[in-house]
């Protein structure tokens, strides 16, 4: 089962059709949480959402807990959050991308996706991660081609994974096979 | 439409009448049985009982009525703050039992035999103006609302955000008359007028936001407005919106909200645009309009669909609770009407909705007509709270 923690976004059931494609899915809301549920699921998903990560206590705690022992897939605020946890700065952006489609691009460091592969993905954020960014096991996989924002990240050690864009937006190009490949992946 | 001697007489009747455009012509329902306020307490109640209605007249076996925007917000468990409120009704539906079709010509169906008895008003009512419309937001007040909301965009609070300005003055007014006055130059869609013995609303809204038939749901948001000219066509506008990045990422934001709203009560996978940015174009303007559709849930709750897609999005903002809560705290009078939904629920569970924009909510003599615009960052405060007036403007030109 994968659970989709929601932190009411006006995007999130779309993730939630997206993914019960491939899997059973339960879907809570952030103040809701059934961690019984949550134990017994083999994936998480972080939603996207308004605001930036600080506002997500309950979430970052999640994701340390569950680290290397669950899948865990980060979406634009989820993604965010994720690199906030490793200690990440996520700060304003010059452009705002609210309803934007951009190219990105697949970069060397990418396990699941080939490199060099191009994508068109919607996106909706304001905040983006500074770079550079360390981390031992978290690689940039994916940027924008016009500006080089970190568009997704893979940590094959820890079986985590995020995406600056939507996957799930009708502006992405292929997000059902995005998702697959990495639902799939190991 | 032809003047029609019947039609006449009930316009300068006591009656409370209900005015509906649909494709052909107007639909327009009285001889209402019950009339029904609805609150948080007793609409699930009433949407129960719909539910287990019999549907035997098509025609008649309906509701007809609105949601006011408080009610909607607080069915999403949203607290409106305390607000400057003229206590109208949160939310009011109506069984008619006598309908009439206008169109080319006029057909009536009535459950009741003495349907044509109609008792003339003493005095025909006239529109009275008794003060000069009050804008309750001022420019400047305006732009530092603007300007707040920008820092809450950046900073990834909200993403869009619409700010209502209100135009209110004291005034008697003839419902009737504005009505068919406004369909004379802006026939929109979902337009319709309520006459009540203590209020009346009129509206020219272009937007449906729910239509259901069986177990088939479509929304048509609009996002995306240009004014006609001399020298603009359909093509024209097509390229303008397509052009416009600004246009573009509001539009693109409310197909995704509004996909997202449908996929909370429709079968996983049933979820598709129909058709995606288009054009339509109406007397004095274009519209830029997607329709998106989706097969719902066996045996889903009324409360569940007017809960996913209440308050419509596109006249929200994104996403919806948070920026719900956002404006909320900011706006200083009560929305009322404005942003809430009028239209059908019929015993069959078939539904219509639209959402009320351009309206004037006339009550206790006071008339009050709402309108919005986003904040998004490539826009400016000056430009939005011009296009504010704009979209009044037709509305106040009635008085």
């Amino acid at each position: 089962m994968i659970y989709i923690i929601d932190h009411q976004d006006s995007f999130t059931y779309n993730v939630v059709h997206q993914f019960s494609q491939f899997d059973d899915v339960y879907c809570s809301n952030y103040f809701s949480i059934d961690e019984k549920k949550l134990a017994n699921s083999k994936i998480i998903v972080f939603s996207s959402g308004p605001g930036s990560p600080r506002d997500y206590l309950k979430t970052s705690k999640i994701y340390k807990k569950f680290k290397g022992k669950k899948k865990i897939i980060g979406i634009c605020l989820g993604f965010q959050q994720i690199l906030y946890c490793e200690k990440g700065l996520i700060i304003e952006q010059k452009n705002i991308y609210h309803g934007y489609q951009s190219k990105v691009k697949v970069t060397n460091k990418s396990i699941v996706f080939k490199a060099n592969k191009a994508f068109l993905v919607g996106r909706y954020h304001s905040l983006k991660l500074k770079e550079p960014f360390q981390s031992g096991t978290i690689k940039i996989t994916m940027r924008c081609v016009k500006t080089g924002v970190a568009m997704a990240f893979e940590d094959i050690i820890n079986n985590v994974y995020g995406f600056q864009f939507h996957p799930e937006s009708f502006l992405t190009v292929n997000g059902k096979y995005i998702i697959q490949k990495i639902l799939s992946f190991k | 439409m032809k003047k029609n001697n019947y039609l006449e007489k009930l316009y300068n009747s006591n009656k409370t009448l209900i005015i509906y455009k649909v494709d052909q012509g107007y639909d327009l329902y009285t001889d209402f049985s019950e009339k029904i306020v609805l609150s948080k307490k007793n609409i699930n109640f009433f949407l129960n009982k719909i539910k287990n209605k019999n549907s035997k007249n098509k025609f008649l076996d309906l509701y007809i009525g609105f949601f006011g925007y408080e009610l909607l917000c607080n069915l999403i468990n949203i607290k409106i703050p305390k607000q400057k409120n003229s206590n109208f009704s949160k939310s009011i539906f109506y069984k008619p039992e006598t309908k009439i079709e206008i169109r080319k010509s006029i057909n009536i169906k009535s459950n009741l035999k003495s349907y044509k008895n109609l008792f003339r008003k003493q005095t025909f009512q006239k529109t009275k103006i008794l003060s000069p419309f009050k804008v309750n937001l001022d420019f400047m007040k305006y732009k530092k609302i603007f300007n707040m909301f920008s820092k809450k965009i950046r900073a990834g609070d909200t993403y869009q955000i619409k700010i209502c300005t209100k135009y209110i003055n004291k005034s008697l007014i003839n419902p009737v008359s504005f009505f068919w006055k406004l369909m004379k130059t802006n026939a929109s869609p979902e337009s319709f007028m309520i006459r009540d013995h203590n209020y009346s609303i009129v509206s020219c809204s272009p937007e449906n936001l729910i239509n259901i038939k069986g177990n088939r749901i479509r929304t048509k948001p609009i996002a995306g407005t240009l004014r006609k000219t001399k020298k603009t066509n359909l093509n024209f506008a097509l390229k303008f919106f397509k052009q416009n990045i600004k246009e573009t990422k509001e539009h693109n934001m409310i197909v995704d909200m509004e996909r997202s709203d449908l996929s909370k009560i429709c079968k996983p996978g049933s979820v598709k645009l129909i058709k995606t940015k288009y054009v339509e174009q109406y007397k004095h303007l274009y519209h830029y309009v997607s329709s998106i559709g989706g097969i719902l849930n066996k045996n889903i709750k009324l409360i569940e669909i007017i809960k996913a897609m209440m308050p419509g999005g596109s006249v929200i903002g994104c996403p919806k609770i948070n920026t719900l809560k956002l404006l909320n705290n900011q706006e200083k009078y009560n929305r009322n009407i404005y942003t809430g939904s009028f239209g059908i629920i019929k015993f069959n569970l078939d539904m219509r909705f639209n959402i009320i924009i351009r309206s004037i909510l006339n009550y206790k003599n006071k008339s009050e007509i709402s309108v919005a615009s986003g904040v998004v960052v490539d826009s400016t405060a000056k430009k939005e709270f011009n296009e504010n007036y704009i979209k009044a403007k037709s509305l106040l030109d009635l008085y």
